[in-house]
């Protein structure tokens, strides 16, 4: 059996806004989220990139202590995000408690500012332990944290997935999420990823020579995806949660239906966990729109990965060369608000959808002069007017994990 | 410490760290204001605070019978006498 799956709501926290009209607003008017890295008094002394992309906008949440209790930062964001989505749904409680609603969420690592304070108490030089690690420490800072916070919070009896794969996180639980009700195992989904504020993914990339350090002073000119003078990518936070249902049901039920999943496709490089592998990227290409049952040029938009590293950029876009030539128009949209690392596949698949909503395609911003190495695609420089009927949404993460999702608009 | 002192101790600890304001000293604690296994064991730590003293698996295990207020204080109050004895009750 296999059915098909569409997008019915979508919810973003973004350095760019939280509210599908800021985010656009940003888009339009190529407003920046990446700001100054922040001081942590830990790290950030150390780190040789300043910059962040950051959500530096109150957030009011209202979670009952019940909840609150077992939530570490990200979960905060994952469950702000669900909450919207699901009260922007109208389904029921009856359909939401049911066991046919599931939950495809992740986060790179759960949450890291939690995780310091157990640390902490590891390295304390007091002897007493009663005054050392909470009870609920474990539950705010595991990886499935966002996950399962979501489900106790909405009484959420489904399946639960909870991909941990860095940057194909929340592709992968969109992916996930689509094949779980194409196949008739859920008959909704709710998908996402989200990740918080947090100096040690920067760290990470920083001592791999791979963030962004020339532009500390002026933090919205970079990222610069596919620009000659771009330096490295930026870590930045956020969450995107979206609600993906069986077409007729979703059809049946009045619920406004943002896009339709049709293809999906994930694998693996086979070696190496850093290098961006060009044959592994064209393969999840090709098998995305091998899923989707389309050929390359039907294809009017990709959203490209594109998190500005020297060789990434040029990667992806020898791949998407490679399989579309230089039919769709490409942007990458970490250029407004860094990488949002377990959050970044959703937010740009809703991103997508915004546009195809509002007809238009966003520039890649800061990118000034192409990359004579990344020119054989169509980089989208500035702001189009574009009726986008079929998107590829691309990301790929350490570990060697890539994943392709495509969108029609119907 | 009096009972009086304990309770209002435990009164303290409820409104600030658990957001329970004046529970009934006979409130089933679950039922009434949502109290579970995970607030008891980050009571626990706050009693071990209280004591100044580690309370051993044993004494902790027998505070999963608590339901109430008075159970709380009762606990305590023998926990601290155990104590004053120079003894607790071992694993």
């Amino acid at each position: 059996m296999e059915r098909r799956v569409v997008i019915t709501q979508g919810s973003a926290i973004t350095p760019v806004g939280h509210s599908k009209d800021k985010i656009v607003k940003s888009l339009v008017e190529g407003i920046s989220g990446v700001k100054k890295l922040r001081q942590d008094n830990l790290l950030s002394d150390f780190i040789h990139c300043g910059v962040f992309g950051t959500v530096d906008y109150p957030i009011a949440y209202d979670f009952k202590r019940l909840y609150r209790k077992t939530m570490g930062p990200v979960a905060y964001y994952a469950c702000q995000v669900a909450k919207e989505v699901l009260e922007g749904s109208g389904l029921d409680n009856d359909f939401i408690t049911s066991g046919r609603l599931g939950v495809a969420f992740g986060s790179t690592h759960g949450s890291p500012t939690v995780q310091r304070e157990i640390y902490k108490s590891f390295f304390s030089q007091s002897r007493s332990s009663f005054s050392s690690i909470g009870a609920v420490d474990y539950l705010k800072s595991m990886v499935h944290t966002t996950a399962v916070n979501i489900t106790k919070m909405f009484g959420i009896t489904g399946r639960v997935i909870s991909s941990s794969t860095a940057c194909t996180t929340s592709s992968q639980s969109i992916g996930f999420g689509y094949e779980m009700i194409k196949y008739g195992m859920q008959d909704a989904m709710l998908c996402g990823g989200a990740d918080e504020y947090d100096t040690t993914t920067v760290a990470v990339f920083d001592n791999l020579l791979a963030c962004s350090t020339e532009f500390n002073d002026t933090p919205h000119l970079t990222p610069r995806p596919f620009d000659n003078q771009r330096d490295g990518l930026v870590v930045g936070e956020g969450a995107g949660a979206l609600l993906l249902e069986e077409y007729e049901f979703a059809k049946k039920r009045g619920a406004t239906i943002l896009a339709e999943i049709i293809g999906f496709s994930c694998n693996n490089n086979g070696g190496d966990l850093i290098l961006p592998n060009v044959d592994g990227i064209t393969a999840t290409i090709q098998l995305g729109l091998k899923d989707a049952g389309i050929s390359a040029d039907s294809v009017d938009f990709v959203s490209a990965h594109a998190t500005g590293t020297k060789m990434g950029d040029v990667i992806e876009a020898q791949a998407v060369g490679r399989v579309y030539g230089d039919s769709p128009v490409v942007s990458g949209f970490k250029s407004y608000m860094g990488h949002t690392m377990g959050s970044c596949g959703a937010i740009e698949t809703m991103i997508t959808t915004y546009m195809m909503e509002e007809g238009f395609i966003a520039p890649t911003l800061n990118l000034e002069n192409i990359d004579e190495r990344c020119a054989m695609i169509n980089h989208a420089q500035e702001l189009v007017e574009s009726d986008i009927r079929i998107a590829a949404i691309q990301n790929f993460a350490f570990g060697g994990v890539n994943t392709c999702l495509i969108i029609k608009k119907i | 410490m009096t009972r009086d002192e304990i309770k209002s101790e435990i009164i303290r600890i409820f409104r600030d760290q658990f957001e329970i304001e004046n529970p009934g000293l006979d409130d089933n604690l679950r039922d009434t204001h949502e109290f579970d296994s995970i607030d008891a064991i980050e009571l626990l730590r706050e009693i071990e605070i209280m004591l100044g003293s580690e309370l051993s698996q044993a004494e902790k295990k027998n505070a999963m019978e608590i339901r109430t207020i008075n159970d709380i204080l009762d606990y305590i109050k023998s926990m601290s006498a155990a104590r004053a004895m120079g003894h607790t009750l071992s694993n």
